[in-house]
Parts: C-alpha cells; sequence; structure tokens
C-alpha cells in the first residue's frame, strides 16, 4: 500500500505544479485544490502502513491501531484549505471583473512595477 | 489567568469585540487603542518575567506535554511579543491620525487585530502544527488587510503574494507530515530530545532544508522574496508600517526558533547554505531597491536587504552570531516601521510618493526631514545609531569565522542602503521644484509624525543604550541555543495525561 500511497502523492504533487503554472484561471484554482489534497493525503500516509492495524476507536479491539494524530492534522489542514481556497475563488473572480480576463500571462503582460502612484 | 496566553487572548477578543461593534466611531477607536496599549503592557511584564526568571510555560486546558499543546514564553519570545504590540500600537494610532472615522473602513481594525493575534501566537507555539496554524491565521488576516481597501491594480498585485504563500503552507504542512514520522512528535522540545541521537541520519538534513523554503519564503530569502516588493507597496501606510515590521520577521523568528532550539546544531551544511542565501539576498535586495523610484517600493526592498543581515547572522550559527541578529531584529523593527510611517507622512504633504514629482520637504517641514534622517541613517548604519551595533556585531562574527567575501557582500550592501536613501534624501527632501506643492495647511501630518518622533525616540535609545539592549539579547541567544534548559522547562510541567518527562 505505501508504494502506491507514494506515488499517488507524487502524481497529484506534479499534476498541481503543471495546473498551477498554467496561464487559465481555473486551472490555476484546480492546481491550487489538488495541491491542498495531495498535502493532506501526504498526511495521512504518514501515520504509516495500516495493515493489520485497528481503526482507533478507544475502548475497541484489543490489537494495535492506526496512529490517530495524523487525521486530526489533516481536519485542521482541510478547514484551512477549505478558508483559502475560498478567498483565491473570490480573490480571481475580483481580477475577472476588473481586467475583463481570465489568463494570468494578459493580466500581468505590460507591467512595469518600478513607478506606482 | 496564565499571563503565557494573553499576548493571544487579548487581540483576538479585541478583534471579536471590533467585529460585532460595527461603525467605526471615536468610542471605537478609543477602545482599541487601549487594548492595544494593554498588550504592549503584558508583553513588557513578559519580558520583565523571563529575563529575571525562567521561560513560562501553558499547557493548553491542562495536558502536559509532549501529549498536550504547549505555549511556551521565552526571553526571545517575549521580546518578539513586545516588539508586535509596540508597533501595533504605533501604526493603529498613525492610522488614527491619518483618517477620520467617517472614511475608515469598518473591517480594519479588526483584521488587524486578527493578525496581531497570529503573528502573536507564531511567537508563542511549542509545536510545529499550532506554528502552521499560526502562520495561516496571520496569513489569512493578511490577505483580507491586503485586498481590503485596494482598486484595481493593487489587486492583481495581491494574487501573487497569494498564490506564493499558498504553495509555502502546502510545504509547511508536509514538513510538518515528515517531522511527525520522522521524530514521532511535533513538540518541539520532544523533537529537540529525540533529534539529537539522529543528527547524522540524512533525513533531518531534508527535513531542514525543507522547513528552510518554507521560513526562507515566508522570511523573504533569496531566492523567494520575489512576493514582497510589488505586494507591500499596495497597503495604506499605517498597514504597511505592520506588515514591514512584523510580517517577514516572524520568518527570521522562526529560523531562529527552529535552528537553534529544534533541530540538532551540527547541520553544518545547512547553516554555511544559510549564510551564502543571505548574503545574495542583502545584495539583491539593496540592487531592487535602487531599480525603484518611489519611496515605498524602495523601502519594501530594503527589507529584503536587512533581512540578509539577519539570516547572515542565523548562518554563522555562534551564540554571538545569534545574539546580533536578535539586536538586529529589535532595532530593524522599529526602524523600518517608523520608516514607512515617514514615507505615509511624506507621500500626504507631497500629494505622491513618486520621487519624481516630489520635493521641498526638508524647507517647509525639517521636522519630518529629520525623523527620516535619522532613521535612514541607521538603517544604513552609521553610528552611533541602532543599526550600526547590530551590523558591526555581525560583521564582528563574519570576520571571526574567516567568511570574508560575506563580510565584503555586507558592506557593500550597506555603502548601497546609503546611497538608495539619499536617493530618497535627495528627491523629496533637499529637492526644490516650483511646481509642486507641500501641503503643509493639511494639519494631519503634524500628529503623524508625533507618533514617528516616538518611535524614533525608541530607536534613538536602542542605539545610545546599546550595551544594555545588547546584555538582553544575549541572554535571549543563549536561552534559545539551549535545548536542554528549554525541554527541562517544558517537561517540568505537569498536567492530566502523560507523566512528565519523555
Amino acid at each position: 500500500m505505501q508504494i502506491e500511497t507514494a506515488l499517488l502523492i507524487g502524481v497529484l504533487f506534479a499534476c498541481a505544479t503543471y495546473l498551477i503554472l498554467q496561464n487559465s484561471f481555473v486551472k490555476i484554482l484546480f492546481g491550487f485544490i489538488v495541491l491542498s489534497n495531495a498535502a493532506n493525503l501526504l498526511l495521512l500516509s504518514m501515520s504509516g502502513a495500516p495493515d493489520g492495524r485497528e481503526a482507533p476507536i478507544a475502548g475497541q479491539g484489543a490489537g494495535p491501531m492506526v496512529d490517530p494524530l495524523p487525521q486530526a492534522l489533516i481536519l485542521t489542514a482541510i478547514v484551512i484549505g477549505f478558508g483559502v481556497t475560498a478567498y483565491l475563488v473570490v480573490l480571481l473572480y475580483r481580477l475577472f471583473l476588473d481586467q475583463k480576463t481570465t489568463n494570468a500571462a494578459e493580466l500581468y503582460a505590460d507591467q512595469d512595477t518600478s513607478e506606482h502612484t | 489567568m496564565n499571563l503565557a496566553i494573553q499576548p493571544v487572548l487579548l487581540p483576538l477578543l479585541t478583534a471579536v469585540a471590533l467585529l460585532f461593534w460595527g461603525r467605526p466611531s471615536p468610542g471605537r477607536r478609543t477602545f482599541t487603542a487601549i487594548s492595544a496599549g494593554a498588550q504592549l503592557v503584558v508583553a513588557g511584564f513578559l519580558i520583565h518575567l523571563t529575563y529575571t526568571q525562567s521561560p513560562l510555560v501553558m499547557p493548553m486546558g491542562n495536558w502536559a506535554a509532549p501529549y498536550g499543546i504547549v505555549v511556551v514564553v521565552d526571553l526571545l519570545a517575549a521580546i518578539m511579543l513586545g516588539l508586535s504590540s509596540f508597533t501595533a500600537l504605533a501604526t493603529i494610532l498613525y492610522g488614527f491620525f491619518e483618517a477620520s472615522p467617517r472614511i475608515e473602513h469598518p473591517l480594519r481594525l479588526p483584521l488587524v487585530q486578527f493578525l496581531v493575534t497570529g503573528i502573536n501566537l507564531a511567537f508563542l507555539t511549542g509545536d510545529l502544527f499550532n506554528l502552521f496554524v499560526a502562520f495561516e491565521v496571520m496569513l489569512i488576516a493578511s490577505y483580507a488587510l491586503l485586498t481590503l481597501e485596494a482598486d484595481n491594480w493593487d489587486v492583481k498585485q495581491a494574487f501573487p503574494y497569494l498564490a506564493i504563500n499558498l504553495v509555502g503552507s502546502t510545504l509547511f504542512l508536509c514538513g510538518a507530515g515528515f517531522a511527525y514520522r520522522l521524530f514521532g512528535t511535533l513538540n518541539f522540545a520532544d523533537i529537540a530530545l529525540r533529534a539529537r541521537a539522529m543528527s547524522d541520519d540524512p533525513r533531518v538534513t531534508a527535513l531542514a532544508l525543507l522547513l528552510l523554503v518554507v521560513f526562507g519564503l515566508k522570511a523573504g530569502v533569496f531566492p523567494l522574496y520575489c512576493w514582497l516588493p510589488n505586494s507591500y507597496p499596495i497597503l495604506p501606510a499605517p498597514v504597511a508600517g505592520l506588515y514591514s515590521g512584523m510580517l517577514t520577521k516572524v520568518g527570521v523568528y522562526v529560523l531562529l526558533r527552529v535552528l537553534g532550539t529544534v533541530l540538532p546544531h551540527d547541520l553544518a551544511g545547512v547553516h554555511t547554505l544559510l549564510a551564502w542565501l543571505a548574503g545574495a539576498t542583502m545584495i539583491f535586495g539593496v540592487l531592487g531597491a535602487i531599480s525603484r523610484n518611489f519611496i515605498r517600493g524602495i523601502l519594501s526592498y530594503h527589507i529584503l536587504s536587512q533581512i540578509g543581515f539577519m539570516v547572515l547572522a542565523i548562518g554563522l550559527f555562534t551564540p554571538f552570531a545569534f545574539a546580533a541578529c536578535i539586536f538586529y531584529i529589535i532595532h530593524h523593527i522599529i526602524v523600518k516601521s517608523s520608516l514607512f510611517l515617514v514615507g505615509g507622512t511624506a507621500a500626504l504633504l507631497n500629494r505622491t510618493d513618486n520621487l519624481d514629482r516630489m520635493g521641498n520637504l526638508w524647507r517647509q517641514t525639517p521636522l519630518l526631514g529629520l525623523l527620516f534622517l535619522l532613521q535612514a541613517l541607521s538603517l544604513a548604519g552609521l553610528p552611533p545609531l541602532s543599526g550600526f551595533w547590530g551590523k558591526y556585531a555581525i560583521l564582528v562574527v563574519g570576520l571571526e569565522q574567516r567568511e570574508f567575501v560575506l563580510v565584503g557582500l555586507a558592506i557593500l550592501a550597506s555603502i548601497l542602503t546609503l546611497f538608495s536613501m539619499l536617493k530618497i534624501w535627495n528627491a523629496a527632501f533637499w529637492g526644490s521644484s516650483e511646481e509642486c506643492e507641500v501641503c503643509v495647511w493639511d494639519w494631519r501630518w503634524l500628529r503623524m509624525s508625533q507618533i514617528v518622533a516616538g518611535m524614533v525616540a525608541v530607536s534613538l535609545a536602542i542605539g545610545l543604550g546599546a550595551e544594555g539592549v545588547f546584555r538582553v539579547a544575549n541572554r535571549a541567544a543563549i536561552q534559545v541555543l539551549d535545548q536542554e534548559a528549554y525541554a527541562r522547562a517544558v517537561f517540568s510541567v505537569t498536567g492530566k495525561g502523560a507523566p512528565a518527562g519523555p
């Protein structure tokens, strides 16, 4: 299981990187969503191989349990990721309303930042 | 009533209260000012406590370390808390004098308080995952403040800031996961004890490098600084003062904490890498500053160049270098924020901060010119101002370690800093042209300058009383580097759950 999980995480990170580097706002947005999911999956895999372990429910089962802490971490990370993604959606929408484009390259094509009024 | 958690609790409760208060009014402002003042008093008391006694540790919910979450205030954390509450108080008051309550955005004050909550939590936390949470609280508040009063052009600059910080947060999350897998714990003290036996494990080095990327990005270390120079100038002056003072310094603080207290001390390769990246940061930052032609842009790039000095001190990695770094942080936060506030006042008087269209300020408002000159020379490092002592100490350590190239780069960066500061001075203060009007009748500038004058007085006091400040910084540095004492302090606190001690 561990090898497959590692490969999946790697593929997800690669996809996310590819998508974030695209010009379209929608692809960038999807890239960040995939990225946060890849990180969450990585956290999950940090609890070790689940083979032969029991669900972490107190008072049930006598065998070794799966480490529950990474799952608590993921919960926190999901909530934070959700908030930030919501902000990202609104920011991209505002950019679209202002600039009438959904292409990042077009957005920053003719910008001179050395002078700001 | 446990004092250790107050620096987080006070701004959080203030922010929530301000959200419910609704419309800006003089009463709401008074309440915020009183709260910010109270935070400064608490931080000052914490500095006193940690300087005279041992670090304060508070187990959250009374669950003992390493299974419970702990809040730890040692001298360095207390100093940083003092700086953050001082900067917050000064910038909030400056904001009050800049605009009347009628045109104040109702969300600005609550968001500033949320930002301070996140910053303070980052200083207090005793475990890696809570540090992530603190960063996120801080970042979400900073995203919101960045775009709160933004126009179309500003929003465009905010997007790269958001994007790169999202990547940074994801990497931090991965780093926390790896650390948990590697050490079986996220508690700083527990990691410190367990990592010592593993210092020749390549996985520890890999983790250190990953964390270096994350914190380097937060601090603005070369080559990860591109988000900073275009995003800070879009902020309104008082908020920019707070950002420039505190946000990147959180990254530097975390580097000090993680490399000094948490990870083993013999990661020589990582430290050398950090020192050279710092050298590059100094040079590229100051070259960027020269390329800019408006005050806020120049000052934003200077943040990076100064970050280079601090990180160089961390990379040299001796107790004295850490003390020099802490001294430099104390000096820099106050000088940088006050320079941004001076820039804001100058822009108010000239109605622009584009250097081509500024001028006549020295003739009409010599007080503002004097304040700028003192802080600019301090930033460049002229004795006896505070910047000189910080740079002097860092260069002494560099020479002791025979890092002549890095010392040369630091001196070059200082000279170029002076050059770009003179650029502002020549154009805005000494320059005279008929067409640029100085709006001295706009009485707001006087009270804004008074706030800056207060900050300059503190900065001068640091420069003239450098020995006393250095003594405090030295004790803080020794405390940061003493992993055993840190772990002892954390594990000596008993509570529910685990037996004390690993």
